[in-house]
């Protein structure tokens, strides 16, 4: 039972790390249908800009802050520069492009910051936490994870439902021509979307490397899991995202923990292909015809 | 009982070259509209060929013709969903041709668009606020928001209880009404109406009609309306324009169009 219980808060704690992932692709997709395969590439990026802070301060909070906000820039960049000329086109060069930023991302990382695997630190304790005697298989930095991205997920869902900005967003996303009737500059907010996923990206990136070491292609797997999990959820829900991330994140590490690490990535994949086959929408997704 | 657009339909006199005045009371700013030798369409489709007209202030302008005879590119052509390749769109003389729909917008000219004005993934009140998303932003303040909803909803009864509703659960009817209820929280000069009785039953279009009416004579707006039912367009239009092909083949006062039996028969189906 104590397994079990350990399993699942460590589930958890991963969990909502895919979940951010998911929800930065989420947030692309929704706004410009298109999925965003640089995202785990440029989690990579922001988070060796933080680790390069992080060493040259001293102050795990500086590269932290750093990190979100160079996310912040690059999905800015990203959207200006390579995406916003394919508007118009066929959504194939779209995605062809993200791809392609994406190898540019990790090539750009290995000349920068060379290929080995780089330890990034935490900002809180790593030591388990425990109930009297019993150990709860997660420390303080998990709940830190947890938190950051529910409070992030939070203030997203609540900018979305009680902003302007946010219901600018919500009508772009829905329906880009009645937007741009309305005198919603659709193009501004789709770039903004992209700021926003950088940002949730630069997050999940700074949350899980301490876990997975950092590398050129330390987020490849996690970007995997990421985009399993917005799947599962439904690629137009952002609720489906947090909630796929999550079921992901408990599913694999009950794998994990009962099955062995080496299986986990099967799993992950076998969870992909059941999804896509019974409900191709998403759990929290209406029944609509996606294309793919 | 004489209903507004009867009314309307026998007051109107109004003419399209700006020359008379229209009929009803004129808002401050109602804004005349004039399209001049405007070509535009898809690909190799040429949907508009050189179109001309003028629309007064305050006044409404039925735009009429058969099915692929140009009328929606032409309202697309004017909110700039569609990118003119050549001629002129002027908004009280300006030169307004290949702007933004969102620069359109802020002009305040509002498109309601045929049967798709609405997303039903937001509520009825949310479908309103987007009316405001052109407002110029020294103009934002929570009271001209509220006092802009509220005038909606006192206009439009039936949205004021359904207001946390999504849009999606209305009747079509109902959904009409948003659409022109948003349009008018973002107070336009001109409203570009595309079919707005489209899939209505024909009390509830007769509302619709009547509604265009009131707008136009107490609102001082100036109305450019494409309907497939030209004998209830012309009815309360003060200005009538028939296109055909992507051509203008009549333009006149409504009256005088809805009493060419030889034009009706041939164009407009009744």
């Amino acid at each position: 039972m104590v397994e079990f219980l350990q399993f699942t808060l460590s589930g958890i704690s991963f969990g909502m790390i895919y979940a951010a992932i998911a929800l930065s692709l989420v947030l692309i997709w929704r706004g410009t249908r298109l999925l965003n395969f640089a995202q785990g590439g440029m989690a990579m990026f922001t988070t060796y800009i933080a680790i390069e802070v992080i060493y040259h301060t001293g102050s795990y909070w500086a590269g932290f802050v750093v990190a979100l906000a160079a996310g912040i820039v690059l999905g800015t960049v990203a959207e200006l520069v390579v995406i916003r000329p394919t508007l118009g086109r066929p959504e194939l060069n779209a995605v062809i492009i993200t791809i392609g930023l994406l190898i540019l991302l990790e090539g750009l990382a290995g000349i920068f910051y060379g290929g080995q695997y780089r330890s990034f630190p935490t900002g809180f304790s790593v030591t388990g936490l425990k109930v009297g005697t019993t150990p709860l298989g997660i420390s303080r930095f998990d709940v830190f994870v947890a938190a950051a991205v529910l409070v992030a997920t939070l203030l997203l869902a609540v900018g979305f439902r009680y902003t302007s900005a946010g219901l600018r967003m919500r009508a772009a996303a829905f329906n880009a021509s009645v937007a741009r009737l309305s005198g919603i500059r659709v193009a501004r907010v789709i770039t903004v979307g992209w700021a926003l996923a950088g940002l949730l990206g630069a997050l999940a990136g700074v949350l899980v490397s301490p876990s997975t070491f950092l590398y050129p292609n330390s987020m490849d797997t996690i970007f995997v899991f990421g985009f399993t999990a917005a799947v599962i959820g439904g690629l137009d829900s952002p609720l489906g995202a947090v909630v796929g991330g999550l079921l992901l994140g408990v599913a694999l590490s009950y794998t994990g923990g009962y099955l062995g690490s080496q299986v986990t990535a099967l799993i992950a994949l076998g969870i992909l292909v059941v999804v896509l086959m019974v409900r191709p929408s998403g759990i929290f997704s209406g029944a609509r015809v996606r294309r793919v | 009982m004489t209903s507004p657009a009867e009314a309307h339909g026998a007051d109107g006199a109004d003419g399209a070259d700006g020359a008379q005045p229209g009929p009803g009371t004129k808002g401050p700013d109602a804004a005349s509209l004039a399209v001049e030798d405007l070509v535009a369409g898809y690909g190799e489709v040429r949907a508009l060929d050189s179109v001309t007209i003028t629309a007064s202030p305050a006044s409404i302008t039925a735009v009429l013709g058969a099915n692929g005879a140009g009328k929606t590119t032409l309202l697309r052509a004017i909110s700039g969903m569609v990118r003119p390749r050549s001629g002129r769109v002027l908004l009280d003389g300006a030169d307004r041709t290949g702007r933004s729909p969102e620069d359109m917008a802020r002009a305040r000219v509002a498109h309601v668009p045929e049967g798709q004005g609405v997303i039903p993934e937001l509520t009825v009140e949310e479908n309103l606020r987007l009316g405001m998303m052109s407002w110029p932003g020294i103009v934002k303040r929570r009271a001209d928001r509220s006092a802009a909803l509220a005038e909606a909803y006192e206009r439009f009864g039936v949205l004021a209880d359904r207001r946390r509703k999504l849009a999606g659960t209305l009747s079509g009817g109902e959904r009409q009404m948003l659409v022109i209820a948003r349009a008018l929280v973002a107070r336009p000069r001109v409203l570009l109406l595309d079919e707005p009785s489209l899939g209505l039953a024909p009390r509830i279009m007769t509302q619709v009609l009547d509604m265009v009416v009131r707008l136009s004579q107490e609102s001082g707006i100036t109305v450019v309306l494409v309907e497939q039912n030209a004998r209830a367009a012309l009815a309360i239009a003060d200005r009538g324009v028939v296109l055909n092909l992507g051509r203008v083949v009549a333009a006149a006062d409504a009256k005088d169009l809805a009493a060419d039996v030889a034009l009706r028969h041939h164009y407009l189906g009744f």
